[in-house]
């Protein structure tokens, strides 16, 4: 794969993902308010949002920060670089060994760069909402990263290329070993995925960071205009992203081979095979999710994390250890 | 604790807030997110309506006190007609009392349906806030059909109501009843006493002792959530309340505890919309024919009022605690020498502000919302200069002279002369 090659790659793929991800959350919020017995926005009101946004001012606070400016800018490079080690139904672009640990690092940088921007803005709210941001980082990457690992090195053992690599999911899935303990286990550890991709997009229990209501949108509080529209494509990206995790470790089936097809047709397929699902678990994790909660304390959510799904994942991980020592067959 | 002191941080929650509904002023301290200090500043909704009260005629206040808050417009005006009735001894016909009861216990249920769905707003639980909305649609609908309108329905006449119940409102009241009781009331129940968000939240939120909320004058639920039986309805044997079997709701007949928390509370709340829906069948039961007012002309009141001297006070259970309306009258003056209402808002507010000292910012929204706040009083205005953050306060004659100058700029021809109406506020001088 040459390099003009990739890079040509990665701007489709950046487009095709803003996209699905911007559309994503007009369905999103036309199935929340049907949920809700509302009418709901029109189907492409986040194009609308972003394309007003973008085209209007924005300001800033005079006790901002420079960082307050480049933070936006940062976050939407980081989700770009993302897409680069991102599954779409097949091996990332970039795929290397261990890509999946710069996945989850460039994942948690977006959080970081948003509480850097809002300590910057110089807004008492957005200092409120950076403390809690940081909060729910640090409890909600412990369990994921458990069971991720777990399920990597469950993989690794049935022998693969490129071990701790998103292509990983590709060449086996973790279902297919097929034994009741690593059933249980696995389904133990998506409950734990589907746990810590709600707190990642920030919806239902875990709105705690952005919590409209207690701190007026928190790191986002000072943002408008241009800045906020880079914001707010930055996190439909990011939704995207995540559920894109989710569905390579647990959904990892592609149907282009199924239907016989191959080369770019088989990507496309593929493609649109893994938007769906991307959306079928959004759907789970956000919408549903989304309308039938309201928002936790801090402490109970760090709480949550630190005692139900941790040791949920312990458990999980736990499962998967003794399915592979055979000591119970 | 001095060395601690630096750690600390002060938010502004308020005037402006997506917490509140209406314009008031939390300065909070917080170490972390834990509340070291709650400072309540109130006086950004001043309209100067008792100062326009003492210039109208008694017939013309009672359309002015509707428009105090949308929410209470019967509760306002129906204390201000029984101040009115008081002070002039004016007897109101049974009917009318009766219709007055069933006014005021639909103005309830949108009352109390209406917070249920911002205590859900105020912890991010939109589906509650949209789902007991839409519930709260049927009571308008009928509102509008009895009163005319969805919010200010001027039902009440000084010496009695100004519409009659006719049949097919009585059916329609019926319906009503029958489809809060069996499809809305299941559901409101559900959420609110065992919807697991809504506890993990809502207990032990903002607690409010029963000695805090005595010592506080708590109004209303919030004083019914911390076990105070308190209720102007059946204490005071106000009307024909006594008749309609009403009684102090306390969560302790939900839950079998009273913890006085923002659950508590709302499990008032849930309480009295059955007891109202109760109370309406009631009422249209045992209603007797007769007239419904005192007087068959407006004019006749007021000749009446021109008469009469003495001062009255008017009180009723508005949705949000007690409500109280005093008037004083001259004879030979044809409206209020002196009116004062008291809402229950401001001893509440107090309360709660008391409560949010140790708990987490995430309690300040539902906390508030806990207490339903109306906001209406106070007169003052502070200019901040952004530049140097000094702070000038305006009182009534700087906003007096302002105003003059105002006029004088678009009108040089008005020959006025500035005039100090009234004592203005005793209190203040601090903001």
């Amino acid at each position: 794969m040459n390099l003009l090659y990739a890079t040509l790659s990665l701007i489709l793929a950046y487009f095709y993902v803003s996209i699905a991800s911007l559309l994503w959350e007009g369905i999103d919020r036309k199935l929340v308010a049907r949920m809700q017995r509302r009418v709901g926005p029109p189907l492409l009101q986040p194009f609308y949002d972003f394309l007003k946004l973008a085209s209007k001012e924005s300001i800033i606070p005079r006790n901002a920060g420079k960082l307050f400016e480049l933070a936006p800018v940062f976050v939407l490079a980081v989700s770009i670089a993302l897409l680069a080690y991102t599954p779409f139904g097949f091996t990332p672009l970039f795929s290397t060994k261990g890509d999946v640990i710069v996945f989850i690092y460039l994942l948690t940088l977006i959080g970081f760069i948003r509480v850097l921007g809002a300590i910057n803005s110089g807004s008492p709210y957005a200092q409120i909402g950076a403390q809690r941001e940081m909060v729910i980082l640090v409890s909600r990457e412990v369990p994921m990263m458990l069971g991720l690992f777990a399920i990597l090195w469950r993989l690794s053992k049935l022998g693969v290329s490129k071990p701790f690599s998103m292509a990983t999911f590709y060449e086996h899935n973790i279902w297919e070993i097929g034994t009741p303990l690593s059933f249980i286990g696995t389904t133990i550890l998506l409950l734990v995925f589907l746990a810590w991709l709600a707190s990642e997009i920030e919806v239902g229990y875990f709105n705690i960071p952005e919590a409209e209501e207690e701190i007026a949108e928190g790191p986002m509080a000072e943002y408008s205009g241009r800045h906020l529209a880079l914001f707010k494509l930055s996190n439909s990206l990011k939704e995207f992203i995540s559920a894109s995790l989710v569905v390579a470790i647990f959904f990892p089936w592609g149907i282009g081979s199924v239907l016989g097809l191959t080369g770019v047709a088989a990507l496309i397929v593929d493609v649109i095979f893994h938007t769906l699902k991307v959306f079928a678990v959004l759907f789970i994790s956000m919408s549903v999710f989304r309308a039938i909660t309201g928002r936790l304390r801090i402490t109970q959510a760090a709480q949550a994390f630190w005692l139900r799904t941790l040791p949920a994942a312990i458990l999980g991980a736990l499962l998967l250890a003794i399915d592979i020592l055979e000591v119970i067959a | 604790m001095n060395e601690r002191l630096e750690y600390w941080v002060k938010i502004p929650v308020g005037p402006i807030h997506p917490a509140l509904e209406e314009p008031e002023k939390f300065i909070i301290t917080l170490d972390g997110e834990r509340i070291i200090n709650v400072d309540v500043k109130l006086g950004y909704n001043l309209r100067g309506i008792e100062w326009i009260a003492m210039r109208r005629n008694w017939i013309q206040v009672l359309y002015l006190v509707e428009r105090i808050c949308g929410i209470c417009s019967f509760s306002h005006n129906h204390t201000y007609s029984r101040a009115v009735e008081e002070m002039a001894g004016i007897e109101v016909p049974e009917r009318a009392e009766y219709i007055r009861a069933i006014f005021g216990e639909l103005e309830r249920v949108h009352s109390h349906l209406l917070n249920l769905g911002v205590a859900g707003h105020a912890i991010g639980y939109d589906t509650v806030l949209h789902l007991t909305w839409l519930a709260r649609e049927r009571v308008m609908d009928i509102l509008e059909a009895m009163g005319g309108n969805r919010v200010n329905y001027a039902i009440n006449m000084i010496g009695g109501v100004r519409r009659d119940l006719e049949e097919k409102h009585r059916r329609m009241l019926l319906d009503m009843v029958k489809y809060y009781r069996e499809e809305v009331m299941p559901k409101i129940e559900e959420i609110f006493l065992y919807d697991p968000t809504i506890e993990a939240r809502l207990r032990d939120a903002g607690v409010i002792p029963k000695r805090i909320a005595i010592e506080y004058s708590a109004q209303g639920p919030t004083a019914r959530g911390s076990g105070v039986k308190k209720d102007v309805r059946y204490n005071e044997k106000l009307g024909v309340y006594p008749d309609l079997g009403v009684k102090p709701i306390t969560p302790k007949e939900f839950t079998g505890v009273i913890k006085g928390d923002v659950f508590d509370r709302m499990v008032v709340r849930v309480g009295e919309l059955w007891q109202s829906l109760d109370i309406i069948e009631h009422a249209l039961d045992q209603m007797p024919e007769g007239k419904i007012k005192a007087f068959a002309k407006d004019n006749m009141v007021i000749f009446k009022l021109k008469k009469a001297e003495g001062e009255g006070i008017g009180r009723y259970e508005a949705p949000r605690g007690e409500l109280l309306h005093y008037v004083r009258a001259e004879k030979g003056r044809d409206g209020p020498a002196k009116w004062k209402a008291r809402e229950p808002t401001f001893p509440n507010l107090f309360a709660v502000a008391r409560a949010l000292v140790g708990e987490q910012v995430a309690d300040i929204p539902v906390a508030i919302a806990s207490i339903d706040p109306c906001l209406s009083c106070t007169d003052r205005v502070a200019i901040v200069d952004a530049e140097t953050g000094k702070k000038k306060i305006l009182t009534e004659e700087d906003l007096l002279r302002e105003s003059y100058k105002k006029t004088k700029e678009i009108n040089p021809k008005l020959k006025i002369k500035p005039e100090r109406i009234g004592v203005g506020c005793m209190r203040g001088g601090v903001l």
